[in-house]
């Protein structure tokens, strides 16, 4: 399985020139409850993924990463501060706009992989263009599919494929729309080792060779060590940050934070 | 969009046929209804018959077109009210589907459109469904009211086109409003939601459902306060109007009460972990507890609202016969047998009352029922009701009084009528009239002494008898028999004889108006058990992998379930008791007494029927949900 040539960077698709940044949080808090008695998830994060670089957010349980995830996306609003992404300042943007970047601008990917149960590989990948009323060439879709290594699964139900599988097809269908920003959360979380190294050779593909953004949430230092730089978010608040980890050094930064 | 919604359609076809099935019955009853209502409203006469007989067929079709208006009525209330509640449940059933639907970019327009073309095409399917349905269903309604004697043997409604249409339309129409608010709500859900296992503990009393819920209950209190100054007509109405949006009331309001039922299951059961866990799963699904409780709430206010009313109004006319004499005893023969009653010892006041086979003509429309031909002396001495207008005493000669069945007629005094008495032919002047009873009872009372001998000395006669103070009515009883007479019977007897009949009448009807209908809102009960219980596999394969083996799942779902079917019964037990207030304020009003029937033989019965049935549902639901192995169901996510 390695990562084809289709899934280079797409001219439709305006990813932002290398350097400048497809995320960034300036100053963000996010409380969860009333603000007087609610307790900060986001405590004045502040953080910048460049365009082209794989982000790992890391961090105890409960530090906010997910979050900070939800935030940078769109999913959740902030309390306070600015978020950008791919270049256009989404903190109080409208639901309408924020509908048209899930479609257009931004790819998930999730520890459950979150596809519809009903449709098969093909169609759950197809489904986020038909959404958005642009049409996908049958071809494209297996082509993508191929991408990921499920050319012979197109067919398909969710619960017809391993978990492993599962979080491919997810990965195919963020990426069918040439996203500026994938965003992940605990990919591998819920697979066994075998397919999570499957699925993190295949993100790190779509990095080296497509110039894709990353932006992923784990627990598992060994992930982490597959990104360009990780950060470290503990009560909140960004306490560390680490350019081309190793995974001994993330597990010891860690272990640190949560000793 | 459509190949979206077809493929959920086969995914989660419980939660769709149930909303097909609520569709296809309830159109199917409405279009029944109507086709016969609309039978009804061209009298088939069997040729060959008298005239009476003739007259009572025509009565037969009127009290028929008025059973069969009041089934469609509350067909078309209970296809509404079953419809768009299944199918704002299956919208509910699906908030984690929906928010994923969100997260890869559908937008609110795209999920509003997607639950409005499922419902359209449920809707049509359904209604499709409906119409053979329909056919079965009018067969029924038609073979009971030939059964009840309401129609004459060999009466057919045939199947008409613009019924099927009709039923058709409102079964679209409602599926589609049924969603329509759902998608509503449905398009505010939040993408994030998705991410979430559980889902957010979304708000069941939200602002819409508080201030209809609300809104509903105040319309019913303000009916059944109207009520206690209503006529009876009037209260019968609103009877049924407090049955329904009290029914609507309360669904609207159940969450309210479901917490306190878990706390109530607490105190009631002995404690463990399995009731504790169902406690918590109440508490915890208030939306699908409400869903549930929904439809049974209506079946048992509509049921028991209806019965009491009925029984109420029977228990009333029997006490208003009651007081209608001032005597102890009455006497059934023939006319001239009756001429003997004044003779016999002990005999005060014998008042004879002649059922005379003569023609009235009012207005060119002849009345042969309910002519009495009496002794005005007598019977004013007997009876206590004051005539509306005239007096009695004027009942003399070539005269005649108005009964309360021909009140609403409004035949004024000083009017002439031609009158038709074995083959003579009489002008009789109105001199008075009586108001309207609670029964319908006689059409006129024509003095005795106008007519031939021939018309009365055969004519079924009952004589109403005072006994002379002092004497033991018992004993005058006896010497009555003694002198031939085989029926005779105390008033408080004569009276519950006729309340009895009422009622029996009574009985009757309820079964054409309720009988399918209940069936149809008892289906809905099974259909939310079934889609609450299919909804919840994986909470299900939880449980089990937290230890408990299948038995305990499915014994922790029916006591669950079981709370829920008491939270409907006794909602809705209350509504009726509501609709109960209304009319016995009404009797109070128009006999100043008051008299109310509680159906507690139907209520036991609907009690236990309806908590067995959603009980049995729910452990044969949870015990096929249950059936993969729970390990496949808590680790594949879907």
């Amino acid at each position: 399985m390695s990562w084809h040539q289709p899934l280079t960077a797409d001219p439709r698709q305006a990813v932002p020139a290398a350097g400048r940044s497809a995320v960034e949080l300036h100053q963000v808090t996010r409380f969860h409850g009333p603000r007087a008695t609610g307790v900060a998830a986001l405590d004045g994060v502040s953080l910048s993924c460049p365009a082209g670089s794989w982000t790992a957010v890391m961090g105890p349980s409960g530090s906010g990463k997910s979050t900070l995830l939800h935030c940078a996306a769109g999913l959740d609003r902030v309390t306070s501060g600015r978020v950008f992404l791919a270049g256009r300042d989404i903190t109080a943007a409208p639901e309408r706009v924020l509908t048209e970047m899930r479609r257009r601008t931004i790819g998930f990917v999730f520890q459950s992989f979150n596809l519809i149960s009903s449709l098969t590989a093909e169609q759950n990948v197809a489904f986020p263009a038909k959404l958005a009323g642009t049409r996908v060439s049958k071809s494209e879709v297996r082509q993508v599919l191929a991408g990921v290594g499920l050319a012979d699964r197109a067919g398909h139900r969710p619960r017809e494929l391993s978990g492993g599988q599962q979080q491919r097809v997810a990965i195919a269908r963020a990426m069918i729309s040439r996203p500026a920003v994938l965003f992940a959360d605990e990919p591998t979380g819920a697979l066994d080792s075998h397919s999570a190294k499957a699925v993190l050779d295949l993100l790190r593909t779509m990095v080296r060779s497509a110039g894709q953004t990353i932006v992923m949430v784990t627990h598992d230092p060994a992930v982490a060590a597959g990104a360009d730089a990780v950060v470290f978010l503990s009560d909140g608040r960004i306490v560390d940050r680490m350019e081309q980890p190793s995974t001994r050094g993330v597990a010891e930064r860690l272990a640190r934070l949560e000793g | 969009m459509f190949l979206m919604s077809l493929s959920t359609f086969r995914e989660r076809w419980e939660l769709f046929v149930g909303a097909i099935l609520s569709v296809a019955v309830g159109v199917a009853l409405v279009q029944a209804s109507m086709v016969v209502l609309a039978a009804t409203g061209e009298p088939q006469i069997p040729p060959g018959l008298s005239r009476q007989a003739e007259d009572q067929v025509r009565e037969g079709f009127v009290g028929a077109a008025t059973v069969m208006g009041m089934t469609a009525f509350l067909a078309m209330f209970l296809a509404v009210f079953i419809v768009s509640s299944t199918f704002g449940f299956t919208v509910v059933q699906r908030r984690r589907d929906l928010a994923l639907l969100r997260l890869t970019g559908g937008s609110r327009g795209q999920l509003r459109m997607l639950l409005l073309s499922e419902s359209l095409l449920l809707g049509v399917v359904g209604s499709v469904l409906g119409v053979p349905l329909g056919v079965v269903a009018q067969g029924i309604q038609t073979w009971l009211l030939i059964g009840m004697g309401l129609l004459p043997e060999g009466f057919s409604a045939s199947f008409q086109v613009w019924a099927a249409v009709v039923a058709g339309v409102i079964g679209v129409g409602v599926a589609l409003t049924g969603v329509f608010t759902a998608s509503l709500r449905a398009a505010r859900i939040r993408p994030l939601e998705a991410l979430r296992e559980t889902g957010e503990a979304a708000r069941v009393m939200t602002v819409s459902r508080w201030l209809l819920g609300v809104s509903f209950a105040s319309c019913t209190v303000a009916m059944v306060v109207w009520a206690q100054g209503a006529n009876l007509i009037g209260a019968m109405l609103a009877a049924l109007g407090i049955s329904m949006f009290g029914a609507v009331a309360m669904s609207l309001l159940s969450p309210l009460v479901v917490p306190f039922t878990a706390w109530l299951v607490g105190i009631v059961v002995p404690a463990g972990a399995l009731v504790g866990l169902a406690r918590a799963n109440l508490r915890d699904g208030v939306r699908r507890s409400a869903a549930t409780a929904s439809p049974l709430i209506v079946l048992v206010a509509l049921l028991l609202g209806l019965a009491g009313t009925f029984g109420s109004l029977a228990a009333a006319s029997g006490e208003e016969a009651k007081r209608s004499v001032a005597a102890q005893l009455v006497v059934s023969s023939t006319g001239e047998e009756a001429e003997r009653l004044p003779a016999i010892e002990g005999v005060a006041v014998a008042s004879r009352q002649n059922a005379v086979d003569i023609t009235i003509t009012v207005r060119s429309r002849s009345v042969y029922t309910g002519i009495v031909a009496v002794d005005a002396a007598e019977y004013a001495r007997t009876h206590t009701l004051a005539p509306a207008t005239g007096s009695l005493d004027a009942l003399t000669g070539d005269t005649v009084f108005t009964g309360p069945a021909q009140h609403s007629e409004r035949i004024k005094p000083g009017q002439v009528l031609a009158v038709e008495a074995g083959g003579q032919a009489l002008q009789l002047t109105v001199v008075g009239g009586f108001p309207e009873t609670l029964e319908a009872g006689d059409s006129f009372l024509v003095p005795r002494a106008t007519l031939p001998v021939e018309v009365w000395a055969g004519a079924p006669t009952e004589t109403v008898v005072q006994v002379v103070p002092g004497q033991d009515p018992d004993v005058v009883a006896r010497r009555i028999e003694q002198a031939g007479f085989a029926q005779v019977q105390s008033v408080p007897e004569w009276a519950a004889a006729r309340a009895e009949n009422a009622q029996d009448g009574n009985v009757k009807i309820l079964t054409v108006v309720m009988g399918l209908a209940g069936l149809y809102a008892l289906m809905a009960v099974v259909n939310a058990v079934v889609i609450a219980g299919t909804e919840r596999r994986r909470e299900f394969a939880v449980a089990r992998v937290t230890g408990l083996d299948r038995a305990q799942v499915v014994r922790t779902a029916v006591v669950e379930a079981t709370a829920v079917a008491v939270i409907g019964v006794v909602l809705g037990c209350g509504v009726a008791g509501a609709g109960l207030i209304g009319i016995s304020g009404a009797i109070h009003k128009a006999m100043g007494a008051t008299v109310v029937y509680v159906p507690w033989t139907l209520l036991a019965v609907v009690a236990i029927g309806s908590v067995a049935v959603v009980a049995a549902t729910s452990g044969i639901t949870a015990a096929i949900a249950t059936n993969p192995p729970a390990v496949s169901l808590v680790t594949t996510k879907e």
